[in-house]
């Protein structure tokens, strides 16, 4: 039984750095890619750029969180999202980390300028850096 | 094992693994090093380790994610408190689920391979684990709610953020059993006692002074 363990706990071990290094190299390749966007974010399927997007969107601040930026729900508005409140958005940023949220959360939720996303009614888990996409479902 | 002794054991322990991620992770945090990594790889599967090769009891390290998982419910930094709190209690399950089949007196751990392995092994299991966890639980007691195709596509950042996790686990465990001489059953209770109370004491009201400095401020 012992010997048993004593190959197959190297071979786990060995299994796992083998996951670790391939997953490492998916990541640092995905990213590269999404640098090509540059300082744009795309919005259901459409490119904008970021200065484009705050100089025509309403300002919100949390003050209490100490964070200002762009209101979420008025930039999908702002750029013709038909019946707003019927969808959810997936916000996507670095390293493809993604979080799904609801109308109600957009309209207690900011965008940065550095491109982070800052909800007043969520946890920080929903602090999306980095972000390049915000799908409309 | 008095049983006595091993409830102090359990209280010492998961206090200064409390203590560690309430205090000592947001510090390295701040310091910009990887806290989630060496909080995981160092001090969660060290302190584990060495409870287990000291009191070679099973479920001590569940109790000690309980203590632990209880004191960062305290502390009001990072991003869910509760969600933290259940992922070092996550932690400590994975880690007597993978240690389960090992015998309490660690004879397996003879080779040098077997020490780094297990290290890898459990580090590793133990960070994703308590990742997905989270990334499970935090939503779900949101008002956003929890989707599936979030998880997976973080899937690959969560696999390769444990790779530093597993090489730190790799070297934590064979430097953890170098104690492993180290009789705890022969210390005094007139010694162990007053000393195990005293460190949890310490640890417990460093973690509630902390958070009601940062209450006031």
């Amino acid at each position: 039984m012992i010997m048993g363990k004593e190959k197959f706990i190297p071979i786990i071990a060995l299994m796992i750095l083998l996951i670790g290094t391939g997953s490492s190299a998916y990541v640092y390749a995905t990213q590269t890619d999404t640098e090509i966007l540059g300082d744009s974010i795309i919005i259901n399927d459409q490119q904008y750029e970021v200065e484009e997007i705050f100089s025509t969107t309403e300002e919100r601040t949390f003050e209490l969180l100490n964070f200002t930026g762009i209101a979420l729900d008025d930039l999908i508005i702002k750029i013709g999202i038909e019946c707003p409140s019927c969808h959810s958005y997936t916000i996507i940023g670095e390293g493809d980390y993604q979080k799904t949220v609801t109308w109600k959360n957009m309209e207690n939720g900011l965008l940065t300028a550095d491109k982070m996303t800052v909800f007043s009614d969520l946890p920080k888990a929903f602090r999306v850096r980095g972000v390049f996409e915000i799908e409309v479902i | 094992m008095d049983k006595i002794k091993l409830f102090a054991g359990i209280i010492v322990f998961g206090s200064i693994w409390g203590f560690a991620e309430c205090i000592i992770g947001p510090t390295l945090d701040d310091a910009g090093l990887p806290s989630g990594a060496l909080m995981t790889g160092f001090f969660a599967i060290g302190l584990m380790m060495m409870s287990r090769m000291l009191f070679k009891q099973r479920g001590m390290q569940l109790g000690m994610g309980l203590v632990a998982g209880t004191l960062r419910m305290f502390n009001p930094f990072g991003g869910c408190v509760v969600c933290s709190g259940i992922a070092i209690m996550s932690e400590a399950i994975i880690f007597e689920l993978i240690w389960y089949g090992m015998s309490l007196d660690l004879r397996e751990l003879k080779t040098h391979t077997m020490k780094i392995s297990m290290g890898i092994v459990s580090s590793y299991c133990c960070f994703v684990g308590g990742y997905i966890i989270t990334q499970i639980l935090t939503p779900l007691i949101s008002s956003a709610g929890f989707h599936l195709n979030n998880l997976i596509a973080f899937m690959p950042q969560i696999l390769s953020r444990g790779l530093v996790v597993a090489l730190i686990g790799g070297a934590t465990i064979p430097l953890i059993l170098i104690l492993k001489n180290i009789d705890i059953s022969s210390v005094k209770g007139r010694v162990y006692y007053p000393t195990t109370a005293a460190i949890s004491i310490i640890c417990w009201v460093a973690v509630i002074a902390n958070t009601l400095l940062f209450m006031s401020a």
